[in-house]
């Protein structure tokens, strides 16, 4: 689908020199003399390197037609990921490195989002928020009472996250796999 | 569209009055008188690339096109032929087709003064002393306003994007530069790829080393209403930068009336071709003009922007308590 720059939204997937790049930012910008323009910054799916580029906000980009599809994350090994079409049974794999960090969130089994384009995967939806398991942590020390203070633990894919001290090992935390931080308890 | 609230943003709102007091300030002790300035006004002058709101006056069955006015120099440069003297507005301009980001909105605050028997770069000295002031109300911790970095547009397309002085300021050598940089240049003009370039390679690495970047001397296709310099290639007009994000700008005003007629046909043309909405011309500007436009220069400054700056903001939204987006 064509559509002018000035319409590109974040999340929006395009072909850029020969790459296709995911929109993680595009700010509408008048530099009052000449064409108005669109500032974007592009995530190319395969360095996943962030590149920025000024559209003419009327210029013709286009949009490139993915489709978002439901599928059960299988696994991992050091450089990929596997991922099951539940209606199909077809098998997908993913590089770690277009996936990014917020691969390390996620749980073996648990369905997610993959971003498909032309029968292939270009990447993840990530979900906004994850609930894993503790499975190592140090006692909070006595007297410990600071509020705001947090300590570092791992969760049950092997991530280290920071929580407060208060929270202990067994229990169910919410984590925003985007930035890697604790929500809250389960 | 809707209308957000939000009293949250009270501390930012707060700063905002500070810096428009300091300006307000600054100015009246600089001796420029505050004019206070219609927004509704039945002409314009052309500006190529700006598109305006248009509305209408009704009486019964009269019925009259009015615009918002896109910025308040058609009344200021009236009143500059009038003799008024050193003057300044401070209030809201409009601009259409703009949509809301971070640094953008339809409707927001101006700040445009100008300055009687100075240049662009002896307006730059006063701009400096404007932005020194404000940071003795609002402290800024990082960026000091003592002395600008200052780059001519030469320099700053040599040093951060590649590209020589002698490309800069040969279409089809800067054309063929920007296509093998990437650009697409179907349909681009020069003005569009020379804007794509500076936002995309150049403005990111301006006023971000503790001091505002002047950046002056733009070619002439970018001239707009601003005095040629005598090297025949430039006109004499800056924009300053903090943080990579373009804060404003001055030119020394271009007073010789054939020429500005000539521009103004340039711009009513490139409107008639993006096919911008057909107002109505002020004549009485352009009378005005004749009259004579005294040797002056003006600046023009976002004021939102301006905030963001001191507040220490990431978006305008975060200054007000009413948001419309």
């Amino acid at each position: 689908m064509r559509v002018n720059a000035g319409n590109l939204k974040k999340g929006e997937f395009v072909t850029f020199k020969g790459a296709i790049c995911q929109v993680q930012k595009a700010d509408f910008y008048s530099p009052g003399k000449g064409s108005a323009l669109m500032k974007a910054r592009l995530k190319n799916l395969i360095s996943a390197k962030n590149v920025e580029y000024a559209y003419k906000s009327n210029e013709q980009v286009e949009v490139l037609d993915v489709a978002s599809v439901e599928m059960q994350y299988l696994y991992k090994d050091n450089e990929n990921l596997y991922f099951m079409d539940e209606r199909t049974y077809n098998q997908f794999t993913l590089p770690i490195s277009v996936a990014g960090e917020v691969s390390k969130f996620f749980k073996e089994g648990e369905k997610m989002f993959v971003y498909m384009y032309n029968d292939k995967p270009l990447s993840i939806r990530p979900p906004s928020s994850v609930k894993l398991k503790i499975i190592e942590a140090e006692d909070a020390a006595k007297g410990d009472t600071v509020s705001g203070a947090k300590k570092p633990v791992k969760v049950e894919t092997g991530a280290i996250i920071m929580v407060p001290i208060f929270v202990k090992i067994g229990e169910t935390v919410s984590i925003n796999p985007e930035t890697g931080e604790y929500t809250g308890r389960v | 569209m809707k209308i957000t609230t939000t009293i949250d943003n009270l501390d930012n709102y707060k700063i905002y009055l500070q810096i428009e007091k300091a300006v307000n300030e600054f100015l009246e002790n600089n001796n420029y008188l505050k004019i206070d300035l219609p927004v509704l006004s039945p002409a314009l002058i052309p500006e190529s690339y700006l598109e305006v709101f248009e509305t209408e006056f009704k009486f019964f069955n009269k019925k009259k096109k009015l615009y918002l006015t896109p910025s308040p120099e058609l009344f200021l440069k009236r009143l500059l032929a009038a003799g008024i003297g050193n003057c300044y507005y401070l209030g809201k301009a409009f601009r259409n087709n703009e949509p809301n980001s971070s640094w953008h909105s339809p409707e927001f605050t101006m700040l445009e003064f100008y300055k009687i028997g100075v240049n662009y770069l002896q307006m730059a000295e006063e701009v400096l002393h404007l932005l020194n002031h404000i940071n003795n109300k609002v402290k800024n911790k990082i960026i000091k306003f003592e002395k600008w970095e200052k780059y001519s547009v030469a320099e700053a397309f040599s040093k951060f994007a590649g590209i020589k002085e002698k490309e800069l300021f040969n279409e089809k050598l800067f054309i063929k530069k920007a296509r093998n940089k990437g650009f697409n240049i179907n349909n681009a003009s020069y003005e569009d790829l020379f804007s794509q370039i500076l936002a995309t390679e150049i403005e990111p690495k301006l006023g971000i080393n503790g001091r505002p970047t002047l950046l002056y001397n733009y070619p002439k296709q970018l001239a707009s209403l601003a005095r040629m310099s005598k090297d025949g290639k430039t006109a004499e007009r800056c924009e300053f930068y903090i943080n990579g994000l373009e804060i404003g700008g001055f030119c020394t005003e271009l007073n010789d009336i054939k020429e500005q007629q000539k521009r103004f046909v340039d711009q009513l043309l490139i409107r008639k071709k993006n096919h911008l909405v057909n107002h109505a011309i002020d004549k009485g500007f352009i009378k005005a003009l004749k009259y004579g436009l005294p040797f002056c220069t003006g600046a023009g400054i976002g004021f939102e922007r301006l905030v963001m700056i001191f507040a220490d903001t990431t978006s305008i939204d975060q200054l007000k308590l009413i948001n419309i987006s």
